[in-house]
């Protein structure tokens, strides 16, 4: 999960994420939306790849890429755990005030 | 748990009367027991609560139902946040007797769904913040 935070983490690589959300692009097709070198692309790609957000695949010479769409899945459940950590915390303080109130006198 | 479109919901079982339960969303001193550092909160329709999460994450919203000890409603934003800001989601609660104690149950509408579509620049802090948040429990 922190390599995809640190790949999301740059704007050009969310919008070659979004390209390839619904579609299976080339690597120069993704190229030919930015104005940034072949290289620069590939590299974040590659990023991407690595991070498990996009899957490759070959096809002859071409390499074509696509959003993995579990990965972006886990992301949503990461933001779940923010309310799973803290309601759990929630429990834990509530039910130790309850206990602390409920004490025998003295 | 479960996670459908832009809701999350959760529900536990609180071993503690609902009425406390209800207090750590109201009372500043329980809420920062569970929720942030430091936290300045108005529990009255329309009021006004703000949380510092941590240096870089401060969450910013009103309260829209205060209805104690069953029901506590707010909208939940990250002050400065493009992709979550402040008033763009809402969480309800709802506080029910049970006889452990509070059945508490959780909904957070308004997500941004995780396409990134239109988000450019918010997830980055967003998802910085969160991390941070998740960390610190």
């Amino acid at each position: 999960m922190d390599a995809q935070l640190r790949a999301l983490a740059a704007p050009r690589r969310r919008q070659i994420l979004e390209l390839v959300r619904d579609r299976e692009l080339a690597a120069g097709e993704i190229a030919a939306h930015f104005d940034v070198t072949r290289p620069a692309i590939s590299q974040h790609l590659a990023v991407l790849r690595e991070a498990g957000l996009v899957a490759e695949r070959r096809s002859g010479t071409r390499r074509l890429y696509r959003a993995d769409s579990a990965a972006l899945a886990g992301l949503k459940q990461f933001v779940d755990r923010f309310w799973a950590t803290g309601l759990e915390r929630l429990k834990d303080r509530a039910e130790a005030e309850a206990a602390y109130r409920a004490r025998p006198a003295g | 748990m479960t996670i459908a479109g832009d809701r999350i919901e959760h529900e536990m079982v609180i071993a503690a009367p609902p009425e406390l339960v209800f207090a750590f969303f109201t009372d500043a001193e329980l809420y920062t027991r569970w929720m942030g550092r430091e936290a300045t909160l108005d529990p009255r329709p329309g009021g006004v609560y703000r949380c510092v999460v941590h240096d870089t994450a401060t969450v910013v919203g009103e309260y829209v139902v205060v209805d104690p000890p069953r029901r506590v409603e707010f909208t939940w934003g990250f002050d400065g946040g493009a992709a979550v800001p402040p008033g763009s989601s809402t969480v309800a609660v709802t506080l029910t007797p049970v006889p452990e104690g509070t059945l508490l149950r959780l909904v957070h509408t308004g997500l941004p769904h995780p396409a990134l579509a239109g988000h450019d620049t918010g997830w980055t802090g967003y998802l910085a913040q969160l991390a941070g948040a998740a960390a610190d429990g």
